[in-house]
């Protein structure tokens, strides 16, 4: 009798294991510490070559959980007729001011083993208890990446496996639960074929998907939420935004004013790091600026502007034209854009690509020198955004971004765009349909 | 599912490697060079279903969608039915003629707008109480008989009306009234199959706008055949237009893609589902332009199949001199009409009138070849028998010239 007892005790234990949180929870802090040395390793040097159809240079940081919801799991509940949404014109499109009529939603309960099964059920409102977490001690995430209708008819995503990579990481620092970023890219793939009108058959629009992570436990206490919820929602965008009459922004910079600081979250797609920069925005509006440049420190670098990574191009000290931009060091958001940008210029035999920290000095002695040529945002939502003017203290510094005849931003934004609409193939573009 | 991972993991590169290791491996195998196979179509388990509502209830703007997307868009692995409504119009089929089918007259006056689709088939009347329905799958996997029995099932599913499909492929309800229509076009790679539903149409409006007035039309162009119509809403009604599109839409999303059978609510969970379509050009490059071919004068009349018109009218005895004739005196007016515009022109003038002192002829006859068979011939008429007056005074025509133009007139608007 003893024998059977414990042969059943054996498979019980065989068929449960991943259950069984305890067994694993040192070997993902492992993981977990692996990858932040390998993104303070990236930040030292220079960004290698890379070949087009290659592997990233960095080796994927491993940020699967052994739990995590699954794809197969996936529950749908299409929207009755009812329920649906009539369609806008697509020039009243805009930004994130419509919604597509469904959603994906995934709920993380401790107390029920972790991740439940996801769903995707008509657009709706959420009911949320007053003393949810995310609502007192921002105990949030979010990312942003687009679908776009190629030329083939076809809906390519644009590298989301970094986005899953991102969220995870961002999960980590306030307690909220991990997963397996494959299984959301498939759920979120379910998502946009559902929902695949919302995407105008033309170039000038995409369709903006927004993952979000809360945490929903109803106690003050500040620590990591029992309960949270992941959930995806989608809008189409249109691809016009406002600018002044020549396409470009004027930026302001207020040295006193901070959007991250180091040993914070700067790096992190975190709601708190968006909210304390409204009024700074508006301020900057009415002195007749589109975005805010975020400076840090006594020496005044450039970190992002508005919420964009930041590029300049200028001629260095051989002569060449080289593209830089700050250096991932804890301040900046590791932009998706960004990164192609960069891996994409480092192929260009005309231009050299350098990380490097800039400030408002350098800036300041390259305008004075002439030898400034560009300055422009990069982010998911503009793709490119040139920049012809930063307002600095007292002064405007005017730079010639839209005077350059083989502009560097327009050839990136181009090459971007291409790939994107399925113009070219390449592998950062992810056919989904 | 290994399939679905391998198309996930990898790009679309390996796809392509997928493909030419078959073909080569057949070659393989037989010996012989094998033709370029086309690609297969993907098997039923793959196709998934939407259901497209249209915003518009402009005719010519749904018409020229139901254009785009069979011209656009891939159903290989995806099929569409789209429901659309219209305000009223007559849609007349791609080979046939507007003033036989349609009282044109009517309609102009009624501003009920005229259409031609580019399918063929009969002509039907639209109004705000008529759905339209259209399926859209690949050329290879049309099924008319399929898309029919949808409908059978979703009226009988929902609203408990038994129907039947008879062998013109009509949607028959009590027996006798159809309910009805459909036409299709098959293309190289995309079929559609249309129809519509008269759930709450006004039948009043309806036999004035087809009504068929005396023509003396002699054409080889395809006549539409009357039966006797029903409005669905008069059989149950809680049938509306909306509640036949939802239950028709669900019973769509929940039959197989290629046989018919009832795969329940789980099988509606995989599908697509229901989605507004805005068919405006920002959103359908290229839709405009279609939709701007469908409302010209030269498609809608212009298309229409050579065809003859031959009217009679008897001389009223005042214009006639006073005499005794043996025969009845007709004016005969006959004439071709080639693209909607008149051709040839023939005016049989009895001798009466000619006695009394007509002079309408040649002239007359060249003035109207080229013109459209509309008002604007009359118009050309009026100015031809005028400029025949030798005193420039004259600005009126005289009463034989009346009688001619009256006559003339019953052709070209009566029709």
């Amino acid at each position: 009798m003893p024998l059977r007892r414990s042969k059943i005790l054996v498979k019980w234990i065989y068929e449960n294991q991943h259950k069984m949180q305890t067994l694993r929870r040192c070997s993902s802090t492992l993981r977990y510490k692996e990858l932040e040395e390998n993104s303070v390793q990236a930040t030292l040097e220079h960004v290698a070559p890379v070949e087009a159809g290659a592997p990233t240079h960095q080796p994927r940081p491993d940020t699967t959980p052994d739990i995590s919801f699954k794809y197969d799991d996936l529950r749908v509940s299409l929207a009755a007729p009812y329920q649906l949404q009539r369609k806008p014109e697509a020039v009243d499109l805009g930004f994130g001011k419509y919604f597509t009529d469904h959603m994906l939603k995934i709920n993380y309960h401790t107390e029920l083993g972790g991740w439940q099964k996801p769903e995707i059920t008509p657009f709706e409102n959420l009911s949320i208890h007053p003393a949810a977490k995310a609502l007192h001690y921002a105990v949030q995430l979010f990312e942003g990446l687009k679908a776009y209708r190629g030329v083939d008819d076809k809906i390519r995503l644009f590298r989301p496996e970094l986005n899953m990579e991102r969220m995870n990481l961002a999960a980590k620092r306030s307690g909220l639960p991990m997963f397996d970023g494959e299984e959301l890219i498939k759920c979120i793939t379910r998502l946009v074929q559902i929902d695949q009108e919302w995407v105008p058959h033309s170039e000038t629009s995409t369709l903006y998907i927004r993952p979000t992570l809360i945490g929903t436990e109803p106690t003050f206490g500040i620590v990591a939420p029992e309960t949270a919820m992941l959930f995806a929602i989608l809008s189409p965008v249109s691809a016009y935004y406002k600018t002044n009459s020549d396409g470009a922004v004027s930026i302001y910079a207020d040295p006193n004013v901070v959007r991250a600081f180091p040993g914070g979250v700067g790096n992190r797609k975190v709601g708190s790091n968006y909210g304390p920069t409204i009024e700074i925005t508006s301020q900057a509006s009415k002195l007749g600026h589109q975005q805010v440049l975020w400076l840090f420190g006594p020496n005044q670098e450039l970190t992002e502007v508005g919420a964009m990574n930041i590029f300049l191009v200028y001629i260095n000290e051989h002569g060449d034209k080289q593209l830089s931009t700050p250096p991932l060091n804890g301040l900046i958001l590791p932009g998706v854009t960004r990164r192609s940008i960069l891996e994409l210029a480092s192929q260009w035999e005309d231009i050299t690509v350098k990380e490097e920290v800039m400030t408002m000095d350098r800036v300041i002695e390259l305008k004075n020198q002439g030898r400034l040529l560009e300055m422009f945002g990069a982010g998911t939502a503009v793709i490119i955004t040139p920049i012809s003017n930063v307002g600095y203290l007292d002064k405007n510094i005017h730079v010639p971004t839209m005077k350059q005849k083989h502009a560097v931003y327009q050839r990136l934004k181009d090459t971007l765009l291409a790939i994107q609409y399925g113009h070219i193939e390449h592998p950062y573009a992810k056919i989904i349909t | 599912m290994a399939q679905m991972m391998r198309k996930f993991v990898v790009s679309n590169m390996c796809v392509v490697v997928g493909l030419t290791r078959r073909s080569s491996a057949r070659s393989l195998a037989t010996g012989k060079t094998m033709p370029v196979k086309k690609p297969d179509l993907p098997p039923e388990g793959e196709i998934t279903k939407s259901v497209f509502m249209s915003q518009s209830t402009d005719i010519y703007t749904n018409l020229a969608m139901e254009d785009w997307m069979y011209r656009n868009m891939d159903f290989s692995n995806h099929h569409v039915m789209m429901v659309w409504r219209n305000e009223p119009c007559v849609v007349i089929g791609r080979h046939q003629n507007p003033w036989l089918e349609a009282n044109v007259p009517f309609l102009g006056e009624k501003d009920i707008s005229l259409a031609r689709r580019n399918s063929g088939g009969g002509t039907v009347y639209h109004d705000r109480g008529n759905l339209n329905i259209t399926f859209f799958t690949h050329r290879d996997r049309y099924d008319r008989k399929y898309n029919l029995e949808i409908i059978k099932r979703a009226l009988y599913r929902s609203f408990g009306i038994k129907s039947l499909i008879n062998e013109r492929q009509d949607i028959i309800v009590r027996d006798k009234y159809k309910v009805s229509g459909t036409a299709a076009k098959l293309g190289r790679l995309s079929a559609y199959h249309h129809c519509t539903l008269l759930v709450n149409a006004n039948k009043a409006d309806l036999s004035k706008a087809l009504a068929k007035r005396e023509h003396g039309i002699q054409t080889t162009a395809t006549p539409s055949t009357p039966s006797p119509v029903a409005n669905l809403a008069d059989l149950d009604n809680r049938v509306t237009v909306e509640s036949l599109q939802t239950a028709i839409g669900y019973e769509y999303l929940r039959t197989p893609a290629l046989h018919i059978d009832d795969a329940g609510e789980r099988h509606i969970s995989k599908q697509r589902g229901f989605q507004f379509v805005n068919p405006t050009e920002d959103w359908y490059p290229g839709i405009a332009e279609l939709r701007d071919e469908l409302t010209t004068w030269d498609w809608c009349f212009g298309r229409t199949p050579e065809f003859t018109v031959s009217r009679s009218f008897p001389v009223p005895a005042e214009l006639l001199p006073s005499k005794l004739y043996s025969a009845t005196q007709e004016l005969i007016i006959t004439m071709t009409v080639e693209k909607g515009l008149i051709n040839d022109v023939t005016l049989n003038i009895p001798p009466g009138l000619i006695e009394s002192g007509f002079h309408g002829e040649a002239s007359v006859i060249t003035h109207l070849k080229g013109k459209r068979f509309t008002s604007e011939a009359l118009a050309a008429l009026e100015d031809a028998m005028l400029t025949r007056h030798l005193t420039g005074d004259i600005r009126k025509l005289d009463e034989k010239e009346q009688f001619v133009a009256k006559c003339f007139d019953q052709v070209v608007n009566t029709v």
